[in-house]
Parts: C-alpha cells; structure tokens; sequence
C-alpha cells in the first residue's frame, strides 16, 4: 500500500500520495505481452501526465464517458470539441449533464464538469465544428480519440489525420482512436494513418438508414414509416419550398407527424406517432449508457496503452453485439490499396518551373511503370486539367499551355485520375 | 508512447502523403472524367470550377419522349459516395416516374444507392425512364394511369405536354428542342 | 413558423399536444429498445452493490441512469486516497476519510432525481451473519472483489430460495477482468431474436389459402399482378406445385431449382419486383417447420417447483398452454403472429392481407386463450403478457442457471474448457485463484499456479495462455483500472438490464474479459 498522505499535502497538479495506486501497478511492471520497448517507471508516468496531449472528438454519448476515463487514467492535457448543445434526451446516458444545463454548449459544460471532480486535469473546451481548425491545430495532439456519431465528420477527422502524416516528421503520425455504438452493439477501433486499415476503407461496411422507395411513399404505403416519409421527402418541400427543416424543432415534428397521420387515416395504416415520427426524420438510433461506457473504455484503454506501451494494443477493430448473451470479435480490419483516403499512390516529380501541364501529361502517360491513359489533373482547390466531359476538357484546356509552377506552389499536391488507375495517385511536385 | 514509426520505416511505401483533397472531390473528379455518356445526355456545369453542382440534359432519339430535352439538377454533398446524389428534373413534366415538384422515382437514387455505383449509372438509369416509363410503380399517378388504360392516349398526352400545353388541368413546360 | 393552408390551426396544435412528456423525452433513446414494459420493470427494481470500488459504482451509473427503482450499497469502508484517484464517484481529496458508501451513493443519485439510493454502513461479513434475510429483499445483488469464502456464503444464500434474487459475481484486476451470474432459471419472451415469426406459407390458414387459390393471374390486369403480395404468390404456387407432385412440396435441389422458376415463368413483365421478391423468399416454402425446435424443446422441460419465482411460473403456464395449443390445434403450428413485414404491393392488397392475417391471430388467441385458462394460474395472466408472448413466442427462451461456483466443481468441465477455450478459461482459473488467497498475501505466479492445481488436479497441464493469465495478475493484482472498470460498468449493467427487464438474452456462465488484446468470451 502506498504511503497515506493527508489531502493538505496534495503536491503539484492536484496529486496526492496515492493517488495512483491502481495505475501504477501497470506502469511499475511489464505483463507477460507487454512489448520489450516499455520503459517501466517514471518516465512513462512524466509522459502520461505532464506531455501528453490528447483530443476527444465530441462530448456525448461516447464522449462524456472517455472524458472521465481519460482524466482518470491521468491524462492532464484534454482538449473536447463538440458543436452540440445539451437535449433533454441526452441526460439518460450523459452523464455530465444536469436537467439545469439543458440548451448549454457540451463541450464547455463537460470539460467543467471534469474539471471540478478529478482535481488537476485541464480540459479545453472548444464548441463548434471539428472543420473550424485547421492542420497545425490538430498536429499539436499525441492521440486523438473519437465518439462520434456522423459519418461525415469521422470520416473527415480521418482524412485529416490522413493527410497530416509527413514522412519526414514522426510525430505527425496520430493514432486515431474511433468508437461507436447502436443499441446494445458498438464497435472500436485503432486506426494508425497509413500504417493500418483508415476509416473509409471500411466505408462499405456501415449499415445504411432504411431508405423506401419515392413511389411506395407516394403512391403505396403500407408501414407507418412511408407515411412519415411522405410527409417530410414530400409533402414539406412542396408547401415550404426551401424552407429548412429542423428536425430539433417540435413544432416542426409537430407538423409532420399531424400530416403523416392524416395521412395513415386516410390508408387506414396504424402506428404513426410522435416517437416514431422523430426516429424517422432523425433518424434516430437508441443509445444506452452501458454500450456507452464498454466501448468508450475499449477506446480510452487503447489510448492509455498506445501512450504508456504498459501493453499490446488492438489490432484493429473490435466489435461486440450484447443483445445475444455477450458476443464479440475481434480482428484485424485490412487496408484497402484502393481507398481514396489512405490507399493509392504517390510519386514525388522533380521538374523544371517552365515545365508545362501538357509536358507533365505526357510524362504521365509514357512513365513506364504507371503507364496512365487519359489523365485527369486537380489540385486540392481547382481542377487543372479534365479529360471529359466535354465541357470541362474545354474549360481546362487553356491550362495545357501554362506552366505547372504557375498552378501548384513548390511541394504541391496534385491529383490523378484516370480510367486505368482503380485507385488515384498523388503528385509531390517540386522544382528545381 | 508506442513507436509506430519504427513500423511505418518498415513499410515499402514510407511516403504515403496524400493532398488534402476530399475522397469525395476525388471520386467525382473520377466519375466525371470517366462519364461514357451517349450523344443523347450532356451535363453542363454553370461553374466549371464547382463539380458538384452541376445539371444532365437528356434529349431521347427514340420513345414516346423523342424530341424532348429533360434537364436535371445534380447536387452531390461531400458524404459522396456513402450519400446518393440528390437528382431532380428541372421543368415540370408529364411522365409516370416525376412528380409535378421534381422528384424522380429511381431506385439507385434511394433505396438501392450504394457507393460502388457512380454519377455514369445514376445517368442512364435517368435516361431508361424516358425509354421505358414505368407505370406500375408510379409517382405521377394520373399519368401512370394513362399509361395503363390507353398507351396510344398517353402517347398523344406526352406529345403535346412537351410542346408546353395542359394535359388535364396542369400545364407543364415546354421541353420541345 | 406560419401555417400552410394545407392544414389548419387546430390540426397544428393537435400535433404539438402529442408531443411526448418530459420523462418520456429523457428516456426516449432507450425506450427504443425495450419500451414502456421494459422501463417499469427496472423502475420497479430494487438493486444492492457490496462494497462501493470504482467498478461498482461504474456498474451503478449505468442503472441509476436508464431509471432503476432503488439502489443500496452496503459498505463499511472509508474512502482512501487510493480510492480517491480511481473513483469517479469520490470527490477526489475532499472524500478520503468519508464513509465510501455514503459519498458514492450521493455522487451517484444526482444523475437522476427518479432514483432513490441509501448507504448502508456495515460489512458484507457482517449482514451476512447478522441479517441474512435482508439481502434477499433485492432484485438483484453484484458482488466486486468479494474473496471467494464470501462470495461462496452468499451465493448459497440466494440459491437456496428459488425466488430469491440473481447474484452477479464481477471480478477484475489490472487488465483482466471477468463476470458471472446465479441464477435459477431465466425465461425470456421478448429475446427481440432477429428470427422472424412464420408467415404460414407452407401451412396457410383457410382464408389465405382461400384467397390465394382465388386468384386468377393470367385475367389480371398488369398493375394488379405487378402488386400481388409475395406471400400470396408463394401460398398459390405451392399449392398448384403439390396438386403435381404428389402433394410434397420441392425437397430436392433441382426440384427446388423447379419451383422458383415456375414462379419467374408467371411474369408478364421483366422487372415484376412481387416476383421477384417472391423467388427471393421461396426458401420459406421448404425450410419453415411446424414448430422451431428450440421452442418444441421447451416444451419438455420438467415443470417447476410452486417456490420458483413467479416470473418462471407464469411462463411455464404459458408454454404448457403452448403445448396444448399445437397438440391439439390442426394444423399443429404455433398460434399465428399478426406481424406482417413489408412487401412489394399496394396499400389496398396489403391493408387486406394484414386484415386476414389479423383475424386469423385473433381466433388462435381465443383458442389459447380458453386452453390458458385450463392451465394453473393461466387465467390470472394479463391480457398484455398474453399478447406479447403470442408475439414472441417462436423465439421465446429459458436459460437454466447453475449456483456459482458449480464450473470450479467439475474437473471434467473445466479439462474441457482448457482444450476448446485455453484463454477464457486461463483467465477464469486465475481469477479464482486470486480469490481463494487470503487477503493479507501478495499474490505471485507460483502461488496462483499452485492455486489453479488445487482446482483442476495436480497432473492436468495448462495451456501457454495461463502464462499470460497469472502474469497479468501477478502484475496487478488489486488494481481496479479505470477503464477496466467502466468496461465492466458498462456489459454487468447490460446484464443487469436484461436480467430485469427479462428482454434480449443475458450470459449463461462465465464472461472474461482480457483488454491487452481486447477481447471477450463465454465460458460454461
């Protein structure tokens, strides 16, 4: 047992003898899978709690429980975004949340509330979009972990993550760490940029919301559900024109689910209600604290353990179904050579600053062992050069005369498309 | 921390750096330049600088449509291609599968969108409808109707709802070229 | 926002009075699972922890949030500064020297006011020899970390009242963790399987039959035919394919290869999506039984004792019922369900559809019905339990527990075990011998292996992955990890809820859990 200290002589950053009693023991002594790298003791322990800089992306559900695992396992420097405020549906599973902070940003109120329990730990609040900050803001981080629940969002913190790689830099690469749940499932994963399987590889995967065909909704309804859908794909375009819908809004909800249930009278189809209407429109999945917790721990431990090498980490993705007794598995998810994000290739050009589009072309076409017909050329901001269709040949064609200096700045990236490449290629240009 | 680099030094393919464009970006820079259109569809973009926005004119050469020209708008979001495009037809039109707002009743556009299928199959599954009109599963009841009961009626309605006329109380545009 | 003139104001305002109440609105995304009948059960649920260590309270927080009724925590203990840095329910400093019960039970009641918590300030050791009986007052009791001597006390007594409550036995050091639960017997009727409940299509009821037999495809006008609900189309052509074959359905596969395509050949039109959805779920016609076996086993389960808890009674009232009911009743299936999934048709063919097979499931439900009330205790049953067991009752389960500690018992098993599950197994013996050392000793490798031989025999060798077991908990042996905790936190209490709620399928044995590698298994 650790000495008793009484809490007066709590030293710096809010520790106290003790304090670390339980995490200690694995950071005191390797396990019998623990990598030979691990470096027992206090170096491990200065780097967890005084450099180590970590990012959770979005504070609910997911977020709100790796929040309080991360500050627990002692790591100081926490930054959260999140651009939600506080919904009174959050408060059965988030559990930072009070009835009183309903409508409050919650990140800000998170990153108080874990402030004020586990003494020592700053955290960082930023509320608003992950798409505000830019790459130096996100190369600062050692790890990042996600607890998202858009895919549009992971897959760009992803892509970021991705692209911030620099070959010449090390400490550009991010483990990125990604949870999420359904019900009584979930699943987490380690995704290294580059190294391993990224998160739009995976992309084909994911189960897609229940989409009815446009004519059933219109013409035969059968479920509850085409009738909801009538109301909010049709009936709300045609008589609010371009008017948002906000699905938050209940007299938004209110009006929808007054039209989709005349319009089951009307079929006579039962099952139309508030509830079912909002999970329709929102497309709302159910969401428990407990497959919460198990997979926001999954993630945290992979963090703690990919921070501190005290032991193997995942490789890659674990997923566990709990509606069946306790299923899981775990494996490892493959990288796709043709994934846009993290497969494809890339080839560093060295050329002259009166190289032309057209000459780099060419080059592209007779490189031996590429051998692409028909190139397509963009940067990440404009196009330079597109094959078809006819119009967009006609409007980059101008650009076959310029020079490629005068289009890409020295260390650009440039963008290869063609139909003979499954995947595209990226183009480091330099000059010299 | 682990040493993943000392991983990735191992790696064949060390510099893997990728630009900043969006998979989304690249996949229609992809679908676009490979687009195998026939002479009957051409896409015309208002900003060749923006590819996701951009409209499809179909102009059939056989079928009760011959002699039309069907614009539609394409509007692709940066979820492409785990989203579907959104597609609608532009001028108000007499056909079993549009409504009088615009909405197309495609299959790959909705329920069986996936994102191995492209911009190339979303277009001549536009054109099929204006080759095949189904009336069996219709969004334009009345004109499904039509179809039904007297396809040679519903051929002169299509004529003359091109032409910009009113086929029973609605008056659609004209898209006669 | 204004108002259209497609709908009026007092439509409008209809609609926003529907709008769900404040309770409601906060459990809306759990309500999704296991609805209003599942949430009264755990507001009527009663739950005591013994002893108030981070994982506890980690498995308290994810009950006292989806609403349980009452949660107690026995704990004599004061919170320590080692407490203090792991528990998310201690207020860091100013806790240590505070009873942890108390403080635990404050920090865990503010996250939702319709919870009601107490501290009780006593030892396990002590309620057990003092006041025994009160621990079975509860729904359910989860023991942390408790050495094996009282874990073993308490398991025998809420065995030996078969209505007593289940126990959960969680275990966790370092990196590993595991769990079990003791329960006498488990029936599930809302196990919310993926299975769906048979449509009849091999065996239809009269008016299906009727009404499939009526139809004369080749007079039908070609929407019409377009929207024949695949049901209807698989019931017709079965039945023409038996006036054929002798009255067998297909069984082989070419015959089977047959059918379909006599379907196909009924196409008036390529793309005819009933057909097609129709030679898509042909299979139905030769793979659906009279009755699931895993049902029809249940059927010969021995009945029992009148002391089981009335959960285990009334179900068994149930399926004796059910029993009659496919005894007696031609043609010997299970009572109809009136669940009608989507299929490719008009509203008007589907509203009829659903209408006869609501009919149908209305007189199989007054049949059984009238044999319920020949059954013990049948008639006391409410008309919503009747319901929601004719709903579910293709994929109705019952789990027979086994007391704890009866695995470590059988030498053969755990052999077994060893063979087909080396990991899980290691992982299960290591932790029972952490639990068998006396407190005061710091456990090593060689007195946990030494501990496991006193379990499974002297001669039995271990596999290579019991080295990793007793590594890892020679390493940590009384480290309670945060994030070992709240994963432990988060599967007990989804136990916790299907045990409560009597939905969705709980464990049946032991549960480990390794987060070197991350993964879980089962173990029995």
């Amino acid at each position: 047992m650790a000495a008793v200290v009484h809490p007066g002589q709590a030293s710096h950053l809010g520790d106290w003898a003790g304090r670390y009693f339980h995490i200690d023991q694995v950071l005191d002594k390797p396990g019998p899978r623990t990598d030979p790298s691990f470096l027992a003791g206090d170096g491990v322990k200065k780097f967890l709690r005084e450099e180590c800089k970590i990012l959770v992306i979005g504070a609910g559900g997911l977020g709100c429980e790796i929040l309080a695992n991360l500050a627990l396992l002692g790591f100081k420097d926490i930054h959260v975004i999140d651009m939600d405020t506080i919904d009174i549906s959050n408060l059965n599973r988030q559990f930072l949340f009070r009835q009183k902070d309903v409508g409050q940003p919650k990140a800000t109120v998170a990153a108080e509330f874990i402030m004020k329990r586990v003494p020592g730990v700053k955290v960082t609040p930023y509320f608003g979009k992950i798409q505000d900050k830019d790459d130096d803001y996100y190369m600062q981080f050692n790890l990042v972990v996600c607890g998202l629940d858009s895919i549009e969002a992971r897959r760009w913190m992803n892509a970021t993550l991705v692209n911030l790689v620099d070959p010449e830099n090390p400490e550009s690469l991010k483990p990125l760490i990604d949870g999420g749940t359904e019900g009584f499932k979930g699943q987490a994963r380690v995704i290294l940029p580059t190294v391993t399987s990224c998160y739009e590889c995976s992309l084909d995967m994911l189960n897609k919301p229940t989409a009815f065909p446009i004519c059933t909704i219109a013409n035969t309804p059968r479920l509850p559900e085409h009738c909801i859908e009538w109301a909010s794909v049709l009936e709300w375009p045609r008589i609010w024109k371009d008017k948002k819908m906000d699905t938050d809004d209940p007299e938004h909800i209110g009006w929808l689910y007054g039209v989709a249930a005349a319009r089951a009278k009307e079929f006579k189809i039962e099952g139309v209600t508030w509830a079912l209407t909002q999970g329709v429109v929102k497309n709302i999945i159910p969401a428990i604290a407990s497959t919460n917790a198990i997979i926001a721990a999954a993630c945290c431990n992979e963090a703690f353990k990919i921070a501190t090498s005290s032991a193997a980490y995942l490789n890659n993705y674990f997923m566990l179904i709990g509606t069946d007794s306790v299923y899981s598995y775990t494996f490892i998810h493959e990288q796709r050579p043709e994934c846009p994000v993290c497969g494809g290739e890339s080839v560093e050009i060295s050329i002259s600053r009166d190289f032309t589009v057209e000459s780099l072309i060419e080059m592209l076409t007779e490189k031996q062992h590429i051998q692409i017909k028909k190139p397509s050329l963009s940067t990440p901001t404009k196009q330079i050069y597109l094959q078809a269709p006819p119009q967009l040949e006609a409007a980059t064609r101008p650009n076959l005369e310029k020079k490629v200096s005068e289009l890409v700045a020295d260390g650009g990236e440039v963008t290869v498309t063609a139909s003979s490449l499954p995947f595209s290629l990226s183009l480091r240009i330099t000059y010299t | 921390m682990i040493k993943i680099w000392s991983m990735k030094k191992n790696e064949e393919a060390a510099n893997k750096k990728k630009p900043k464009t969006s998979a989304a970006q690249i996949r229609v820079q992809k679908d676009l330049t490979e687009l195998d259109l026939p002479a009957t569809m051409q896409t015309n973009f208002p900003d060749p600088a923006d590819l996701l926005n951009f409209t499809l004119t179909i102009t059939p050469d056989e079928g009760m449509y011959q002699g039309g020209a069907f614009t539609f708008s394409f509007v692709i979001n940066t979820n492409y291609p785990h989203d579907p495009p959104k597609v609608k037809c532009l001028p108000k039109i007499y056909h079993p599968n549009v409504d009088l707002e615009g909405n197309v009743c495609l299959n790959i556009l909705r329920e069986d969108w996936k994102p191995v299928l492209n911009l190339n199959s979303v277009m001549v599954g536009l054109q099929y409808l204006f080759l095949e009109p189904n009336a069996e599963d219709p969004l334009n009841k009345e004109a499904a109707e039509d179809l039904r009961r007297n396809r040679d009626a519903f051929i002169a309605n299509v004529r003359s709802s091109m032409k910009g006329s009113t086929v029973k109380g609605i008056t659609y545009e004209r898209v006669t070229v | 926002m204004s108002l259209s003139d497609s709908q009026n104001i007092e439509e409008a305002t209809t609609s926003l009075q529907s709008q769900p109440d404040a309770k409601t609105r906060r459990y809306d995304r759990q309500l999704r699972l296991w609805a209003a009948t599942g949430q009264n059960a755990l507001e009527a649920s009663r739950i005591l922890l013994l002893s108030a260590t981070a994982t506890s309270t980690s498995i308290l927080k994810n009950l006292v949030l989806p609403g349980i009724g009452h949660f107690t925590i026995l704990d004599a203990a004061t919170v320590t500064p080692e407490d203090a840095g792991n528990n998310f329910f201690l207020e860091g400093p100013d806790s240590i020297g505070k009873n942890r019960a108390d403080e635990a039970v404050r920090l865990l009641g503010e996250l939702n006011d319709g919870v009601e918590g107490k501290a009780v300030q006593e030892s396990v050791e002590d309620v057990l020899e003092k006041k025994p009986e009160w621990i079975k007052g509860f729904t359910l009791v989860i023991a942390h970390n408790l050495k094996a001597k009282v874990v073993q006390q308490l398991s025998d007594l809420l065995w030996e009242d078969e209505a007593g409550p289940g126990l959960i036995v969680v275990k966790s050091a370092g990196f590993l963790a595991e769990f079990s639960i003791q329960f006498h017997d488990h029936a599930v009727i809302e196990s919310h399987s993926e299975s769906a409940p048979s449509l009849r299509i091999t065996e239809p009821f009269p008016t299906l039959l009727e009404h499939a037999t009526a139809l004369d495809l080749s007079k039908m006008d070609p929407t019409d035919h377009s929207h024949v609900p695949y049901v209807v189309l698989l019931v017709r052509a079965l039945e023409d394919w038996k006036k054929n074959h002798g009255g067998n359905p297909p069984k082989t596969f070419p015959e089977k290869k047959e059918f379909k395509k006599t379907i196909s050949a009924l196409k008036v039109k390529m793309d005819e999506e009933n057909f097609e959805e129709a030679e898509n779920q042909a299979y139905r016609c030769w793979t659906e039984t009279k009755i699931p076996s895993e049902v029809s086993s249940l059927f010969e389960l021995p009945a029992p004792s009148l002391s089981s808890d009335p959960n285990t009674l009334q179900f068994h009232a149930l399926l004796t019922a059910l029993k009659e009911f496919t005894l007696t009743q031609h043609p010997h299936t299970l009572p109809l369900s009136a669940t009608l999934p989507d299929m490719h048709t008009s509203t008007e063919s589907y509203i009829h559809l659903q209408k006869l097979y609501k009919a149908r499931a209305g007189e199989d439900k007054a049949t059984f019905n009238t044999l319920l009330a020949k059954v013990p205790g049948g008639a006391e049953i409410t008309d919503d339990v009747v319901d929601s067991f004719l709903k579910n009752c293709h994929a109705v389960r019952v789990l027979r527990g086994r007391k704890w500690g009866t695995f470590d018992a059988d030498r053969e098993a755990l052999t077994t075990a060893l063979q087909t599950s080396p990991r899980e197994t290691s992982t299960h013996l290591a932790f029972s011998a952490l639990s068998a050392l006396p407190s005061d000793a710091s456990p090593t490798e060689e007195s946990l292996r030494a501990a496991v031989h006193g379990i499974v025999g002297q001669d039995i060798e271990l596999p290579e992955e019991f080295d990793n077991a007793i590594g890892e908990i020679a390493r940590s042996p009384t480290a309670d990890l945060p994030t070992t905790s709240a994963f432990l936190g988060g599967l007990v209490a989804q136990e916790a809820i299907k045990m409560i709620t009597k939905q969705y399928v709980p464990i049946n044995g032991h549960c480990v859990i390794d987060l070197v590698e991350t993964w879980t298994g089962v173990i029995s």
